[in-house]
């Protein structure tokens, strides 16, 4: 659907959304003026944080070698603490610093130039598939590869084929495997199977990813077992353990964030020449937060906030929390939706879409607005010729035109 | 961090002689220079008319260092660059006479 088409949209006028849009870029002024050597503080001692779980993990992998009494203990609690410093590393620090986040502090290290995460996809990949293309095209079918990361029928405007039957399977893997899953992510699967991708440009990211995944997988199956002796195959399953968790971990957030009931679909009409208030009204639409306490919402990178997050992509993430609750009184002033839920819930209807997904259409029930009647669409952005030419009018006219 | 991969011709974000709203977005997303295409360094150069940078907004988008000055010889974009850690991607509202999307530097170094 057009974002003018959402029907939680539809009583609001054009003034109206001007003035959301309004409220929102006073909230994102305020933050802007007010952030500093607090904000700073909090992403250092984050990576420092970080950077002692994985050496604490790494060390303990290795020490625990030669005695075997301590070594189940110690391999078992290194594993978990390397999970959860991957983790952290990946969702609150790698994402968010890629993001430009914290630009702002002019230092060398932390800067959306400089960051090179501990997964498989290159840094660069990530800022063009993530920042552009899902930030940009948020929900939008066809475009946002996000929405099932050209393995998956997320939704029902895809088209139905059989190979969809596997779903529940291939949904498994991918969360087993997300680290590989993301590393192929700006490849874009589903252009290469229709022979529409420039085979230069993949070339180039296939040397890029191979290249990474090497050092990856040099680095958690060859270095730091080769250091642990004797014991090498140990810290390989420790290694492999920290990797699912950490895999499993950011599918759920990820997964969460987008797919659950409340986050709806768009077609790629209208979107480009999009005022920033009607952008500020399709993230809103197409997201969903996860409910939980502070120390859930550093672990899942403040994606948690995902709401918050699609809105003020370059905010520090650790002002999600106080900026959640104006975004919730706003939703709840203007009569638009702000889908939040406890993980469980969430997951749980990310989980029936996956399922009701594999099967056609016509066997199934939709669980949220359709894009509309019989609509299938295609997976490649349109030509400028295909574009319709954008009406500039917003709210009830646009709406009563159609 | 200067970019050592020379512009493209024509520049990234000038595939036609004037500025692409698309590129523009793609270079502020994806953090790219908009004059080779390729990631950005630290700092960031902003190139623009001496009112742009009176107003601190720019409406070219964000390029190495090397690319800005270069870019500043063929008067493509305006004479002035400013050097910066980060910026702010502004959209253009309804009322906007000009639609065209801004970037605000948030973290000046100087100018270059």
């Amino acid at each position: 659907m057009a974002i003018a088409d959402v029907a939680e949209y539809a009583h609001l006028t054009k003034d109206e959304v001007e003035q959301l849009g309004r409220e929102f870029d006073a909230i994102r002024a305020e933050i802007e003026e007010s952030r500093g050597a607090k904000d700073a503080a909090y992403i250092n001692k984050v990576i420092t944080t970080q950077r002692w779980m994985a050496a604490g993990a790494r060390i303990g992998m290795i020490v625990s070698s030669p005695f075997p009494r301590a070594r189940k203990p110690v391999l078992a609690a290194s594993a978990v603490t390397l999970g959860l410093a991957k983790i952290l590393e990946n969702m609150e620090i790698g994402h968010n610093v890629m993001h430009g986040q914290w630009d702002w502090m002019n230092d060398p290290e932390i800067h959306s130039s400089t960051w090179e995460w501990d997964t498989g996809q290159p840094a660069e990949q990530w800022k063009h598939s993530h920042n552009y293309i899902h930030h940009q095209f948020t929900n939008v079918l066809g475009v946002d590869n996000d929405i099932g990361y050209g393995v998956l029928r997320m939704a029902r405007e895809q088209k139905w084929t059989p190979v969809a039957l596997g779903q529940p399977v291939y949904n498994a893997l991918l969360a087993a495997l997300f680290q590989w899953g993301v590393a192929l992510h700006d490849l874009d699967l589903e252009a290469i199977r229709k022979g529409q991708k420039d085979p230069e440009e993949m070339k180039r990211q296939l040397k890029q990813i191979a290249k990474k995944g090497r050092n990856q997988i040099l680095k958690d199956y060859v270095l730091y077992p080769a250091l642990s002796g004797k014991e090498w195959k140990s810290t390989i399953k420790a290694n492999a353990t920290a990797n699912l968790m950490r895999n499993i971990w950011s599918y759920l957030i990820i997964f969460c964030g987008h797919f659950p009931d409340g986050a709806l679909h768009f077609t790629e009409e209208e979107l480009e020449d999009e005022t920033r208030a009607e952008w500020y009204l399709r993230q809103i639409f197409g997201t969903a937060n996860i409910e939980g306490g502070p120390l859930f919402h550093v672990m899942s990178g403040n994606l948690s906030y995902q709401i918050e997050h699609h809105l003020f992509p370059d905010l520090p993430s650790n002002r999600y929390a106080e900026i959640s609750p104006r975004v919730q009184a706003l939703c709840e002033k203007y009569g638009i939706p702000y889908s939040s839920g406890p993980l469980h819930r969430q997951y749980g209807q990310v989980l029936r879409t996956v399922m009701k997904l594999s099967l056609p259409n016509k066997m199934t029930k939709d669980d949220r607005p359709p894009t509309g009647a019989d609509i299938t669409i295609e997976h490649r952005r349109k030509a400028e010729e295909e574009r319709q030419i954008r009406r500039t009018e917003l709210g009830g006219w646009s709406r009563s035109a159609s | 961090m200067t970019s050592s991969v020379p512009l493209t011709s024509p520049p990234f974000a000038w595939p036609h002689g004037s500025l692409d709203k698309g590129k523009v977005v793609q270079c502020a997303l994806s953090r790219v220079c908009g004059g080779c295409g390729t990631s950005l360094g630290r700092p960031i150069a902003f190139l623009g008319t001496t009112e742009e940078v009176d107003r601190n907004a720019f409406h070219a988008p964000p390029l190495h260092e090397a690319c800005a000055r270069a870019l500043r010889e063929t008067g493509i974009a305006g004479a002035s660059v400013v050097l910066t850690a980060g910026f702010e991607y502004v959209r253009p509202t309804a009322d906007a006479l000009d639609r065209r999307p801004t970037f605000v530097p948030n973290s000046i170094i100087g100018p270059a």
